[in-house]
């Protein structure tokens, strides 16, 4: 009889007014006769038991031990003893039956029915004969509750809490850990916020936008907050700049550092990174960079790299190797830090202090804030500590390195009409020609006076002027580049939110230009931008009108809620706007998603996002962002990178957390990946994978299929090589690598038959040569060991998932396909989980050891089948301690990947899901090169480039047609 | 939406010379490998009984668009527009509506020129100096399908 201990609580908490003991008492020593037996008068003790693990007072159902009952009859009963003992039972079976068991509230002894919400708080709902009692009850829980509660709040008063200096005090330290962006106030109203990359980011709206989101990025406009991307800032000769970036990167995958549009300014570029001269192995990640425009009175070039903030301690360490800039400087440029003096001395104390030390100087820190300097608000990179440093030098090149990470507000809009958007929130900065000498540090009315300026600022103007005009994004050519000043768009706040149109003039002079516009771009001149300047950006950070101000002024226009006409000399935002291509690889839906990014000096990003909220923009989380890449069949940075550092840390964070969320599910409700076949569920083994097809091919084509099949060998002739490592035929293996070559891709994606998404009409291709075996066999040797990013579309139904397995379909399901066309593909038969049984006896006999006589069978361990008789053992390690099975999950050294189900396997998912914009489930994955060309090859014509997808969770096989877009 | 997308953009390496209108050094140059990039058609503000009719969507989709507009949408007149290849299928598509309407609907069609861009990028970008962008001309209809005033 067990009880376990919340049980037992409970029990005494039920017990605890009732009468202890049901037994009568033998007072004296009346023993009379045999009668010692009897059910009443068995133990003389009055006692309650005080262990809990026996029974007390009243025990339901029949005992184990026998209880009280005795195992013989008593022979005789004394009459007045025995009637005696049943009047006590019966006075404590009426005690009992009027006390109420439970919960001490009164409504307790209310029957169910008549029991009303919220009785406890209003006594009121209580029928009158309770209602004292209640009342009483009440009282003396009141008078108990604030006692304790006071205890528990030492914090100070919610008034005092949010006054304002304490308030940001707060913000101040809760942002110490992961940096909150500007708009973080705004998000964390609205979002779901993760803490990711050291920044709190918003994840996904509360509210219900999935679709309406997708709208807007096809149709009207989307807004992200894109501002935790860390840029770096590279100044030097251009000739030094360019020597020195060019090893960090390849012609073979595209434009680089030195694309003659991007070196002028015009354009902005993007471009995979690697680590310095490490090409075609170690990519780092995808970057985007943005030279500034030459001008005469400068002779150094500057450029800004955009990067994400999971590669940028990797990319910064490369950038000082290449440009041999190891010292670091440490003064000389105003870090956020020391603009805001301040914000050092506040967080100083607890920095370096645990969770213990936080709440004693706590004391202290508000006593020295209360004589101290008020708390500021943090104003770009709070959490970096004033040693830290953020320029590097280099003596002998003469290049310098800066780290601008949160200096600068990045806002993406994407979609058509964010023209419109940009155009109606933004105004061209009006010329200020009143010197005040008051103010003459503002940077505005100093640029007023130079004639050059004001032509250039008038030219960018008239460009933004013709950009109003332009209905959508995707006509100007991709990454353009405007630089402009604009006015304080709080000025121009309208009192309701509007949806931002376009206004599409039709005058024939104004075409001309749009023309000329769309066709060569924003003239190089017009991409010059103030932004470049830190002292500018510095001035107009500094500089800038409070909310509070701005409602001053408001309130004192003479008309109520009419707009403020006049700017105040600090009301100008030098901001460039940079194009982003939408989708520009593949057939269709082509400039899908362009957009405007728009640059911001820090500190102005709540002034700009709430007008542009305003403009009836939808605002997207980061799984937006990842949604709009997946529609773009662009592969989203850490997500699909699976080479790069980042990307395999990722892929390890999913993996945990797959796994985890898997393990939170009751066992009876988990799916059984074994059962289904699927060895790799949350992750995918992408080394393994390549590894495997590599002595797939080393073995010979020639038997093509039956050599497939027989990679289980294979896995043996492997690991007796990595055991050994002494197969001296090749080379050994390397790590695997995306194939990134334009050429290549170009080639492979020929060789694919492109047709348009659902596989209905094929696309021109230009002349390629043709698929054979010489030619495929020289693809392979030069690119061995390598992985493809590919778009597949179903053909009929299906939604692919995450992990989705990538299949070859056999000939038979071919002849299905042919057949009827919208058929469903064929069915995995239902695998044997092995591991089952072995789970379910180390739940039976926890203590014995883990080797079972069922392991010992083939201690080869190495047994393999081939997967045309897929209800097989695999191998099995033998020394696979049973502790770590999941009943479900393949043991950690997976067998043959590739052969382990009835078709091949190829490769993996990463983003499956319907697209909204294809009508289709799409998915995005990468497939093994040299998989890829071998089945290609084998396929007839007509169906070259079908596959198959299958989940993780089903059994069923859905037809796709691959695509490569390059 | 059935918005007017240009069946296909083709990222077909072609080699120079390409006559490009604004830039005549091409000529000069070897034989570089571009890349052809189109850009979508410029896009003008849409009404309500617009139909841009594409070559992606299924035919009898588009049809039973515009039957809709005619008849629940309660629209007197609605445009058919159709752009290169689709100039087939618009004509076919307002054919079938006056069919189907037993010759109620009538039919005014007219023709224009839409100018398109093509970006040309070369596939060694740091050779040549430009990528260079080209306009080229393509024929578009648009019929109005409409009832007569009673009068």
């Amino acid at each position: 009889m067990k009880m376990s201990a919340a049980k037992v609580k409970m029990r005494g908490k039920k017990m605890r007014n009732q009468p202890s003991s049901v037994q009568y008492v033998e007072s004296s020593t009346q023993n009379g006769g045999g009668g010692d037996e009897g059910p009443s008068s068995i133990h003389p003790s009055t006692k309650r038991p005080t262990n809990t693990n026996q029974r007390g007072g009243w025990v339901r159902g029949h005992q184990k031990d026998g209880g009280g009952y005795s195992r013989e009859m008593p022979k005789y009963i004394t009459a007045g003893a025995f009637a005696r003992a049943r009047a006590a039972e019966v006075n404590t079976m009426l005690k009992a039956v009027t006390k109420t068991t439970g919960s001490c509230h009164v409504f307790g002894a209310l029957p169910k029915h008549m029991r009303r919400r919220a009785m406890s708080h209003n006594t009121k709902r209580l029928p009158c004969r309770l209602r004292e009692v209640a009342n009483r009850m009440r009282e003396k829980s009141l008078q108990a509750g604030p006692k304790k509660k006071k205890e528990q709040a030492k914090s100070k008063s919610r008034k005092a809490r949010r006054r304002h200096g304490n308030l940001l005090m707060e913000f101040n330290r809760r942002q110490r850990k992961n940096v909150w962006l500007e708009t973080h106030i705004w998000h964390a109203k609205r979002f779901h916020m993760v803490k990711k990359w050291g920044y709190c980011l918003g994840n996904r709206p509360t509210y219900k936008c999935y679709r309406s989101c997708h709208r807007a990025m096809s149709s009207h406009c989307l807004l992200q907050d894109l501002s935790y991307y860390c840029c770096i800032e590279l100044q030097g000769e251009e000739n030094k700049l360019l020597a020195s970036l060019s090893e960090l990167t390849s012609k073979e995958t595209g434009p680089t550092f030195a694309a003659a549009l991007c070196l002028s300014g015009r354009r902005q570029g993007s471009v995979v990174v690697y680590r310095a001269g490490q090409y075609p192995a170690q990519p780092l990640g995808p970057v985007t960079f943005l030279w500034r425009p030459r001008s005469q009175d400068l002779t150094n070039r500057q450029l800004w790299i955009w990067a994400h903030p999971t590669i940028k301690q990797d990319l910064l360490l490369e950038l000082q190797k290449v440009c041999q800039c190891c010292d670091a400087v440490v003064h000389p440029v105003v870090t956020p830090a020391e603009v805001f003096p301040s914000l050092q001395l506040e967080p100083k104390p607890e920095k370096n202090s645990d969770g213990k030390k936080i709440t004693k100087t706590k004391r202290k820190l508000k006593f020295k804030d209360a004589n101290g300097p008020p708390a500021k608000k943090v104003l770009g990179d709070g959490t970096r500590s004033p040693n830290i440093p953020v320029t590097w030098k280099s003596s002998s090149k003469g290049i310098v390195i800066n780290d601008l990470t949160m200096e600068i507000v990045r806002y993406r809009l994407i979609g058509p009409q964010s023209c419109s958007v940009l155009a109606e929130t933004m105004e061209a900065a009006t010329v200020c020609n009143e010197i005040n000498e008051s103010k003459p540090s503002l940077w505005w009315p100093e640029q007023c006076r130079s004639k050059n300026k004001m032509n250039l600022h008038q030219q960018q103007t008239h460009v933004f002027n013709i950009l109003k005009g332009i209905f959508s994004t995707g006509e100007l050519p991709s990454g353009t580049v405007l630089g402009l000043t604009v006015d304080d768009p709080r000025l121009t706040l309208p009192t309701k939110k509007v949806k931002a149109l376009p206004c599409v003039k039709h005058a024939q002079e104004v075409d001309e230009e749009r023309r000329e516009l769309i066709l060569q771009g924003v003239p190089e001149l017009c991409c010059q931008s103030n932004l470049w300047e830190q002292s500018v950006r510095n001035n107009v950070t500094d500089n800038k009108t409070s909310e509070q101000e701005l409602n001053r002024m408001r309130n004192e226009v003479l008309v109520p809620g009419s707009r403020l006409s006049l700017t105040p000399p600090q009301g100008r935002v030098p901001i460039l706007l940079v194009q982003q291509p939408g989708k520009q690889v593949g057939n269709e839906m082509s400039s899908w998603g362009a957009g405007w990014d728009l640059l911001l000096p820090k500190g102005w990003g709540m002034a700009f996002w709430v007008p542009l909220v305003y403009r009836g923009v939808r605002i997207g989380g980061l799984n937006m962002g990842v949604k709009h890449s997946q529609n773009k069949g662009a592969p989203h940075f850490p997500h699909d990178y699976p080479d790069c550092p980042s990307g395999v840390r990722f892929q390890e964070e999913q993996e945990a957390e797959l796994l985890a969320k898997f393990k939170r599910r009751p066992p009876a409700k988990r799916t059984n990946y074994i059962k289904h076949g699927c060895l790799a569920p949350f992750g995918c083994p992408w080394q393994q994978l390549s590894e495997e097809w590599e002595l797939i091919s080393r073995e010979g084509g020639e038997e093509g299929r039956r050599d497939c099949q027989s990679t289980a060998e294979a896995d043996a002739v492997m690991e007796e090589m990595t055991s050994c490592g002494e197969i001296a035929e090749t080379k050994p293996l390397s790590r695997f690598i995306v194939l990134r070559n334009r050429k290549s891709l170009r080639l492979l994606s020929g060789w694919c038959r492109p047709t348009t998404s659902k596989g209905q009409k094929s696309c021109r291709v230009g002349e390629l040569p043709p698929l054979d075996s010489s030619a495929m066999t020289g693809f392979l040797t030069a690119h061995r060991m390598s992985l493809v990013w590919v778009r597949l579309s179903l053909l009929c139904k299906g939604k692919p998932e995450l992990h989705a397995m990538v299949c070859v379909p056999t000939a038979e399901d071919l002849k299905l396909l042919k057949k009827k066309r919208g058929s469903c593909g064929p069915q995995e038969p239902l695998h044997r989980d092995y591991f089952k049984s072995r789970v379910r006896r180390r739940k039976k006999e926890p203590k014995k050891a883990a080797e079972s006589s069922w392991c010992s069978d083939n201690t080869q361990g190495k047994e393999s089948v081939f997967s045309s008789e897929p209800n097989s053992i695999t191998t099995v390690d033998p020394k696979s301690s049973s502790s770590d099975i999941i009943l479900g999950l393949w043991p950690d050294p997976l067998p043959s990947i590739t052969s382990h189900c009835s078709r091949v396997t190829l490769g993996w998912v990463t983003q499956g899901d319907f697209s909204l914009s294809a009508g289709c489930g799409e998915a995005l994955g990468f497939i093994s090169v040299t998989a890829l060309l071998k089945t290609l090859f084998n396929q007839p014509m007509e169906h070259r480039g079908v596959f198959l997808l299958r989940n993780p969770t089903s059994l069923h096989y859905r037809f796709a047609k691959i695509n490569i877009e390059v | 939406m059935t918005d007017q997308r240009t069946p296909g953009m083709s990222t077909v390496p072609q080699t120079a010379p390409v006559l490009t209108d604004s830039t005549s050094l091409a000529v000069e140059m070897d034989p570089v490998e571009y890349t052809l990039r189109k850009r979508l058609p410029r896009k003008l503000p849409k009404r309500r009984n617009d139909v841009y009719v594409n070559m992606k969507t299924d035919f009898r989709a588009q049809l039973a668009r515009c039957q809709k507009l005619l008849e629940g949408g309660g629209h007197r007149e609605i445009c058919v527009h159709g752009l290169g290849l689709a100039i087939n299928r618009a004509i076919n598509i307002a054919l079938q509506l006056q069919a189907s309407s037993q010759g109620v609907l009538q039919l005014a069609a007219n023709t224009s020129t839409v100018e398109l861009v093509d970006d040309l990028e070369p596939e060694d970008p740091d050779e040549a100096s430009e990528p260079m962008t080209r306009t080229r001309n393509n024929s578009a209809i648009h019929i109005k399908v409409f009832y007569p005033d009673p009068q």
